[in-house]
């Protein structure tokens, strides 16, 4: 009955062909290593965070009047509330966590270089869509903290002559964050970014299936290392089949972003809730703490430190489209960053400055 | 022009105006239509505002702040921080309006005395009719 079943299956969608295909006789190169999860570990947790965001949806009420009062009662009345809650926003912090750190490890073995640009701003673009993800839903439990961190947000293109106000009004709805606000960053979060976001992935693993996983730049001979100058697609036919070997990487690894999520849950579930989280918004008292989360901290003690608003602005603006488009800035053919010690140096310098900026930010 | 041509010719322009024939409609949509309510004038009384003292107002959906200064009289200004939109609160103290967002200090005509604002507070029109403080 069962092998009927698959068969008529298989006839009209041809499943086995391919999980083999895709699945067991897909080759990865035999050097891989762990840090080349973090991939799968973000699609993982983009799952979770559509599944606990539906559940989250039957019972929040995206009004200035009930938002409030129904985060509340999602936390306190509703069966499990409390956890659905909980694994939508350590989730969401997890997420951006993990999309940074497989950016990290793509900088690091210097995967983005040609002809992975195109891959490189895929994923970069996955970063800010999620981190706008957490921005917008910051506001939708309407409490002094997300009012507050939501006006000192949508008031940072008022620094651009000209258009900025009127950016400020569309982002608001008005002149001040107010009901509008939080039916159009509602909207964005649910309707607006998870299309945005499938779409982009989509491209993202178009593009790695296209060209094929790269192998870290370390051990491998010199004409591996060497980018390519025309299209042939990296199948490593001497490489492990991606199932079992790497597969049980990708779940060791989920296993122990579930572990941290629940850890976090268990041991400190307020660690994203501080005081002002828990306080209704009130449009006529900016609270003393307002700080965005520990992802936009540093961005944030930018701001606070650069004296000129406009300047601020741009700077922040500059280092996204450094950021964006690197591997157009770093045309050197070697990938191996330890042979590379001006890009160490300059790595270092830039996450040291963005961890100091992050706990300046936080103090 | 041969006809298939002409043809995908007449086709991406029917099709570019029929998807241009949204963008103003899709604009008007997303721009808020302007201000609610506006009233012209806020009246208070003089007795609310001790000397050295202030009261928050809210005047034509603008979070205020109503000062007695000493030696210089009544002045309206914004609460809303120039820099980045925060509400200021008034330092008694040290006679100064603060922003806790991002450490705007400005004095109380509402002039920049340091942090990141780039502009003064706006002031509000203020006249006194007897006992009355009138806003606008």
């Amino acid at each position: 009955m069962w092998e009927r079943l698959n068969n008529w299956l298989e006839v009209r969608i041809g499943v086995d062909d391919l999980i083999r295909s895709q699945v067991s006789e897909y080759r990865v190169p035999k050097n891989i290593n762990i840090f080349y999860t973090f991939g799968f570990v973000a699609a993982v947790g983009y799952l979770i965070q559509v599944l606990s965001g539906i559940m989250l949806l039957i019972y929040y009420v995206p009004h200035p009047d009930h938002a409030f009062r129904s985060v509340q009662d999602i936390m306190l009345k509703v069966p499990y509330g409390w956890l659905f809650r909980q694994m939508h926003v350590m989730g969401s912090n997890l997420m951006i966590a993990a999309i940074g750190l497989h950016m990290l490890t793509v900088f690091v073995m210097g995967n983005y270089k040609r002809p992975r640009e195109l891959t490189w701003i895929g994923g970069a673009l996955l970063l800010f869509v999620t981190i706008a993800f957490g921005f917008s839903g910051y506001l939708l439990p309407w409490t002094q903290l997300s009012y507050w961190a939501t006006t000192v947000v949508t008031s940072i293109p008022t620094a651009v002559p000209v258009v900025g106000d009127f950016v400020a009004r569309i982002l608001r709805g008005g002149d001040q964050v107010t009901g509008a606000t939080l039916s159009r960053f509602f909207a964005f979060h649910v309707s607006i970014l998870p299309p945005l976001f499938l779409l982009l992935a989509g491209f993202h693993l178009f593009l790695v299936k296209r060209i094929g996983i790269s192998a870290t730049p370390f051990g491998l001979p010199a004409e591996e290392k060497r980018p390519w100058t025309e299209y042939h697609k990296k199948s490593h036919v001497d490489g492990y089949p991606y199932y079992p070997r790497f597969f049980q990487m990708d779940m060791l690894m989920v296993m122990v972003y579930l572990a941290v999520m629940f850890f976090l849950i268990t041991f400190l579930p307020n660690i994203f809730f501080p005081a002002d989280a828990t306080i209704p918004a009130d449009p006529f008292k900016t609270p003393v703490s307002v700080r965005p989360e520990w992802y936009l901290l540093a961005q944030y003690q930018l701001l606070k430190i650069i004296p000129n608003k406009f300047l601020g602005v741009i700077i922040q603006l500059a280092l996204f489209a450094v950021f964006l488009l690197w591997p157009f800035f770093d045309t050197e053919k070697e990938k191996n960053i330890m042979k590379r010690p001006m890009l160490r140096v300059l790595f270092l310098f830039a996450f040291i400055l963005w961890v100091i900026l992050m706990f300046w930010g936080r103090s | 022009m041969k006809r298939r041509s002409f043809l995908k010719l007449a086709l991406a322009f029917l099709g570019t105006t029929s998807l241009a024939a949204f963008v103003y409609p899709i604009f008007r949509y997303l721009a808020p239509s302007a201000g609610g309510e506006r009233s012209n004038t806020l009246s208070i009384a003089k007795r609310d505002i001790p000397l050295g003292e202030a009261k928050e107002i809210v005047f034509n959906n603008i979070p205020a702040v109503v000062l007695n200064r000493p030696g210089k009289g009544l002045i309206a200004v914004s609460r809303v921080c120039t820099h980045l939109g925060c509400l200021v609160q008034y330092d008694r103290e040290n006679k100064r309006l603060l922003c806790p967002c991002h450490a705007g200090v400005y004095d109380l005509e509402g002039n920049i005395v340091s942090g990141p604002p780039p502009k003064p507070l706006p002031k509000l029109p203020l006249r006194v009719e007897g006992e009355t403080i009138v806003i606008g």
